[in-house]
């Protein structure tokens, strides 16, 4: 059917080369910044909801396709961030190693919760996870060898094979390209045979075991990959930050990323990033700068969570699918206007 | 395992070679209740087997003690599946029932509306994929090609059952003729020995039964496998099976070809009987 695609079309189509696109269109903040043209401040922004779309996408993974809640994606972030922060700072090891530890053993804690799962799901499974969380959070209060306990721990930007150090600017464009890399990699899972099972999984549990996929194995796989992608943006957190707090890992970002994905659109990786944007760049951007309702305290919790209703009640498939819905509208005027002009033509049948 | 084996059903392995499943007195309890008491019956390769009995009789959980998702009381399962030797399939995991070589429908069909039709197909060739997950990860050209050849068997499978140029269409939707086809379609991908057809029949119109009815032999014939059948429509598994097993609150009644079934009065009065007083 599609194989008389002509070479730009293929290009065009090509998966890989929109997500570099994606990530040029990103960069360009940097310029923009440089110029004059936007504030610094976006810079900090458009970093952090690059932050928040990795951690999102892990989730989205986890729920979106698996059907598995988690509530615990904030404790996952921290520790990552922490691992990161004391290998690279205390022990004085590269920030490679740095970040591969801060994946690896968030990763392996995930898999055993993972393994916990197997006997729970729904409400149970998020109170778990969010019991795992709290955990966390409490262990970053009390381990001040470790963490720094209530007053933090700082971190720098990273250094590229221990030699290229980066300032702010440069994190940024670092960030965009793992995001560009988790997007990749999270197209390429989600649209391949584990995709396939982690979708069968969560429709019906009877026809994926039928269908021989092993449940246990694909649960496993999605908490790793969602551990695993929580723990990264913790990672990239502490260094584009440069610091941490126990505090900021509480149930507030879980429910944020939550409703990240739920706004922007399940099983959508643009839609992850656009949730993002909507959920976390706009309260800054937009609704910080509107007078007097501006300076409630809280606001974007507010509307974040109004949002959630609102999307839930009436557009279940998320922000992202406002593009196709508007494709799709566009097409029907033009088709019916094409079509009002032939009625125009006298008809000689009737 | 030699010893021991009240049910007797070990001195049965060595089956007739044209033997593909056969069940050694089956029971299972649900509570005080025996959903099947007793239940002996064994398919032949190559045949269109039909599993009959008035509603109630325990029919879907012999399919599911077969398939692994009841474990059973008592009594063997025995599958030649693609390694040749008969095996007992009882204590095996559900999910790997399926490759021994034998899969199953389901009555309400089970399919993923969120994906594409040949996405849904292709669910079916899961335990084909050899290569690893990393590999798929990150795209290799050995996970492309597999992937290929994987969409490829696919699209031959949907244009096997009529509908090709739904391929890319999402499943949600699609009406429920077209659901049975595709259920059709991701069964039979992986080329299994056994295929359990769980009530295929039900809510399709008399065209689309003569139609699943085409499409059943056809898929026995092309693929060389053999159908064991779980069916109300009596008109269908008269039509098409080559033997019949009846049953009834889990007891076995009889079992024969359908004219034998037909005129047995065991059978009559449990559930033909009654079919005739309801038209």
């Amino acid at each position: 059917m599609k194989k008389e695609q002509s070479i730009g079309m293929k290009i065009w189509t090509n998966h890989y080369f929109r997500f570099v696109l994606f990530g040029l269109m990103l960069s360009m903040l940097v310029p923009a910044v440089s110029g004059g043209i936007l504030k610094t401040s976006f810079l900090g922004i458009v970093g952090g909801t690059i932050i928040f779309t990795i951690a999102a996408l892990g989730l989205n993974i986890l729920l979106g396709y698996s059907g598995l809640i988690s509530l615990g994606t904030a404790g996952f972030m921290g520790l990552g961030a922490y691992i990161s922060a004391y290998v690279t700072g205390d022990m004085g090891l590269p920030w490679e190693v740095g970040i591969l530890a801060a994946v690896l053993i968030p990763t392996a804690i995930g898999i055993l919760v993972g393994l916990a799962s197997l006997r729970m799901s729904g409400l149970y499974l998020g109170i778990v996870t969010l019991c795992i969380s709290e955990i966390f959070r409490k262990t970053f209060d009390e381990l001040d060898v470790i963490t720094g306990g209530f007053s933090g721990k700082s971190a720098n930007y990273p250094t590229l094979l221990g030699m290229i150090d980066l300032n702010q600017k440069q994190t940024y464009i670092l960030l965009v390209v793992v995001l560009v890399l988790v997007m990749m990699l999270t197209y390429n899972i989600v649209h391949g045979q584990m995709g396939r099972a982690m979708h069968v999984m969560r429709g019906s549990q009877v026809a994926a075991q039928a269908m021989g996929v092993n449940i246990l194995k694909y649960r496993l796989i999605a908490f790793a990959l969602s551990t695993g992608y929580a723990s990264l943006a913790g990672a990239l957190y502490v260094h584009f930050i440069k610091f941490v707090y126990p505090s900021t890992w509480t149930l507030m970002i879980s429910l944020t990323i939550l409703a990240i994905i739920v706004i922007g659109g399940l099983r959508s990786i643009y839609g992850t990033f656009l949730g993002a944007l909507v959920v976390y760049a706009m309260p800054d951007l937009v609704l910080k700068r509107i007078p007097v309702l501006g300076d409630i305290n809280g606001l974007p919790y507010v509307f974040s969570g109004v949002l959630i209703i609102l999307i839930i009640l009436f557009y279940p498939k998320g922000v992202v699918n406002v593009f196709s819905d508007l494709k799709r509208l566009f097409a029907k005027l033009t088709a019916s206007k094409s079509s009002a002009a032939k009625d125009e033509v006298p008809n000689d049948v009737g | 395992m030699m010893s021991d084996d009240p049910t007797g059903a070990q001195r049965t392995y060595a089956a007739t070679e044209d033997e593909v499943l056969r069940i050694e007195h089956l029971s299972i309890n649900f509570g005080g209740l025996k959903a099947v008491d007793d239940l002996s019956f064994c398919i032949k390769r190559g045949e269109i087997f039909g599993l009959i009995g008035p509603n109630g009789a325990g029919k879907t959980t012999v399919f599911n003690c077969i398939t692994q998702f009841y474990k059973p009381n008592e009594g063997a399962v025995l599958f030649r599946g693609l390694s040749g030797e008969m095996e007992n399939l009882v204590g095996q995991k559900v999910h790997g029932i399926i490759r021994k070589g034998l899969v199953r429908t389901f009555q309400n069909m089970e399919l993923i509306n969120e994906l594409s039709v040949i996405d849904n197909v292709l669910i079916g060739a899961h335990i084909d994929f050899k290569v690893g997950g990393f590999s798929q990860a990150l795209r290799l050209p050995r996970a492309v090609k597999e992937e290929r050849a994987m969409r490829e068997r696919a699209m031959r499978a949907l244009d096997f059952m009529g509908i090709a140029e739904l391929a890319d269409a999402p499943m949600g939707g699609q009406p429920y003729g077209i659901r049975k086809k595709v259920e059709m379609a991701r069964t039979f991908l992986c080329q299994p020995k056994l295929i359990i057809l769980d009530e295929p029949a039900a809510g399709l119109n008399d065209v689309e039964t003569q139609q699943l009815a085409q499409s059943i032999r056809d898929i026995r014939e092309k693929l060389d496998c053999t159908i064991l059948l779980v069916e109300h429509d009596m008109r269908l598994v008269m039509n098409i099976c080559n033997r019949i097993c009846a049953i009834s609150f889990g007891k076995f009644l009889a079992c024969g070809t359908p004219a034998e079934i037909r005129n047995d009065p065991k059978v009559q009065v449990a559930y033909l009987g009654e079919q005739e007083k309801e038209d």
